[in-house]
């Protein structure tokens, strides 16, 4: 078994590194893990490289604010932009070839007539597939790790929760690029189905986001926007009703799908810290830089706002999709003839 | 003698409608090099996919040495050549021997030694750790080779081992085939291409249309189809003529055509010339190539469809 599992992911590992786009990815991403690790904070505010400084109040070393935005960076910036869509799309294009070309005629038998059972074979393959993402996002964090360590005195463990979160929303797009290759056996199809699933799905839970912060956040600051003109107009009792049957609507059609974003923003409640007030909930960026981080009201709304669906509802539902496609692509797999 | 290496009682396999193997037996002695003949899209590589749990048959009682065909950890000790062979392009041939060494679970010390060794016997030592996508088409043919071995395999299947190799290649392919059998392992080769085979091949069977419809010894089939032709000094007279033909013989000027399990058969014909004083020029013995009992065995099943 484990002679067999080796055999597998060491396959994919060879792929990957005859991948060009696996050393182009790998070393944009060690860039950036650079430029990251550059950023630092004196007295007058941060540095880079430690000498060049921009000096910012707010910033100023062992600050709150500057903690807050070292860790936001990466989580908010790094893993959101580049992680969770660069690496994930360029992870997408590279591996999208290792099941159509597995099932080959003339290459399939190689694998299937060894005592090894499909479900494990397929799953072994399936793992190695995941790799790319998983190893690219795995040198990242570590990186962030050591840079938050060092700058801000921040030892944590946490930021490695990047590496099974984003490499869990590679999976969701992923598993559906298998399926449509154990039917199809053609790349072309497999590539379509997967940025299908991908792109559907971000549609709704962007539609989902939208809704809730027009149904439900403005309102309850007070403010609501006619959908229909677009005039904003100061909140009455029961307002925001349009929006808010159009988020139960998004919402139920987000349900059964993968949540792919939703996922990628959790990972900021996972980063938890102990010796703090968690100085990262109901915060974002954009509200470190502006200051509006400091608003209680508008915290209040943000903490709400990002807690509006459990984990359950997130990774849970998520997990079941990516079951019932792998159940459903382990059992055609199995079932045969090639 | 031992347990056959293949045993089959009966197996089936449909593709929905089409009946590409129809309810046939086979049965393959350990030890010898075994061919499987037939036109294209006979079932021939059907019927070793589902031996090998590729193809999932239909109806499969049978044994794959000794073991219920079907049962998973037999083929560790199974080696296969699929037809079309399609190696990775990114792994080099000696990463493509290691993989099918670890799929069958051989111990990793001996792997390493063994690919080595194949490596060398099929002559790709020098590019072992070339990519696959830079060899030609005999070269992955090799690594192919060396691969269906790694495990010391009991029985090897070789799907069309020879389909576009040079010459050269067919030859030396021919000699590992040899080594294989020598070294006490079963092969059981899978070809449209007669000669190669009958070069090779203790036993074949004649695969058509899903059906065996000739098998047995080599050796035994082209000799049964033996004719000897005894040739005249001038024409055959015309009281002989008769005669011949009313055994059986063809006769046509001054040939005499026989067909007879060995040359004791024609020594009546040649009495009988040498008694009316005709001179006897020739006696020559024709064997019948593989490639005549297999076009007969062919014509055979397709005159018993219609
Ligand atoms: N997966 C499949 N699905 C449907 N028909 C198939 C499949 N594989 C083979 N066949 C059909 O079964 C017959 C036997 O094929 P095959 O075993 O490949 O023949 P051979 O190896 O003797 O050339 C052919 O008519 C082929 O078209
Ligand atoms: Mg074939």
């Amino acid at each position: 078994m484990m002679q067999v599992a080796i055999a597998v992911l060491l396959d994919s590992l060879h792929l990957l590194r005859a991948r060009k786009m696996f050393g182009i990815a790998l070393a944009i991403s060690l860039a950036i893990g650079v430029a990251y690790a550059a950023i630092g904070f004196d007295a007058e505010g941060m540095t880079l490289f430690g000498f060049k400084k921009i000096p910012n109040p707010m910033m100023t070393e062992g600050s709150e604010n500057a903690a807050a935005f070292y860790i936001l960076l990466f989580i908010d910036v790094i893993v959101r932009y580049w992680l969770a869509w660069v690496v994930i799309l360029i992870g997408l294009i590279s591996t999208i070839s290792i099941f159509p070309d597995f099932l080959a005629e003339g290459s399939i038998g190689v694998s299937l007539s060894k005592p090894v059972s499909r479900p494990v074979l397929f799953l072994l393959k399936y793992l190695g597939g995941l790799m790319f993402v998983a190893l690219q996002v795995f040198l990242l964090s570590l990186i962030a790790f050591l840079a938050i360590g060092f700058r801000i005195g921040e030892w944590n463990i946490g930021i490695f929760w990047a590496v099974p979160v984003v490499t869990f929303v590679f999976s969701l797009i992923y598993c559906v690029s298998v399926l449509a290759a154990v039917v199809t056996k053609s790349t072309a199809f497999s590539l379509i189905a997967g940025l299908g699933i991908w792109g559907f799905s971000l549609l709704v839970q962007w539609g989902e986001d939208l809704t809730y912060k027009f149904g439900v956040m403005m309102p309850e600051m007070g403010a609501t926007v006619d959908v229909s003109t677009g005039q904003t107009k100061v909140a009455e009792e029961g307002d925001g009703g349009g929006a808010r049957s159009w988020q139960r609507t998004f919402e139920g059609i987000m349900t059964p799908l993968p949540k792919t974003r939703a996922c990628t923003l959790w990972l900021k409640r996972l980063i938890v810290f102990d010796d703090r007030e968690s100085p990262l909930q109901g915060m974002d960026l954009g509200m470190v830089l502006t200051g509006a981080g400091d608003d209680p009201q508008m915290r209040e709304l943000m903490v709400k706002y990002e807690a509006r669906h459990s984990a359950w509802y997130v990774f849970g539902t998520s997990a079941l999709f990516q079951a019932v496609v792998l159940g459903l692509a382990i059992t055609l797999f199995s079932r045969r003839d090639y | 003698m031992s347990v056959p290496a293949i045993e089959i009682e009966s197996i089936q396999k449909r593709y929905g409608r089409f009946e590409a193997l129809k309810e046939l037996s086979l049965t393959v002695p350990a030890g010898s090099v075994f061919g499987l003949l037939g036109p294209n899209g006979a079932g021939k590589s059907t019927l070793v996919k589902s031996l090998l749990t590729i193809v999932r048959p239909t109806l499969c009682r049978g044994t794959l040495l000794g073991k219920k065909i079907g049962h998973r950890p037999t083929l560790a000790k199974v080696g296969y050549l699929p037809e079309h062979a399609k190696f990775p392009d990114y792994l080099t041939g000696r990463q493509i021997v290691s993989y099918s060494a670890r799929m069958t679970k051989v111990v990793a010390k001996q792997a390493t030694v063994k690919t080595e060794e194949l490596l060398e016997l099929v002559g790709m030592g020098h590019w072992a750790d070339k990519r696959n996508g830079t060899y030609s088409k005999g070269m992955r043919q090799r690594v192919g080779l060396a691969q269906a071995l790694v495990n010391d395999p009991e029985i090897v299947f070789l799907d069309e081992p020879t389909d576009g190799v040079d010459p050269e290649g067919r030859v030396e392919i021919r000699g590992i085939i040899e080594k294989m059998r020598d070294q006490g392992r079963t092969v059981f080769v899978n070809s449209h291409l007669l000669a190669e085979v009958e070069a090779v091949a203790d036993e074949v069977a004649i695969l058509a249309q899903g059906k065996i419809v000739e098998r047995g010894r080599t050796a035994d089939l082209v000799k049964s189809g033996s004719r000897f032709i005894v040739r005249a000094l001038g024409p055959v007279p015309f009281e002989l003529k008769a005669a011949f033909e009313r055994e059986g013989a063809k006769v046509a000027g001054d040939r005499v055509e026989c067909e007879c399990e060995d040359a004791k058969g024609v020594q009546g014909i040649i009495d009988a010339l040498r008694k009316a004083g005709v001179v006897v020029r020739e006696v020559i013995e024709t064997r019948t190539s593989l490639e005549e009992v297999f076009m007969r065995a062919i014509r055979q099943s397709k005159g018993g469809e219609s």
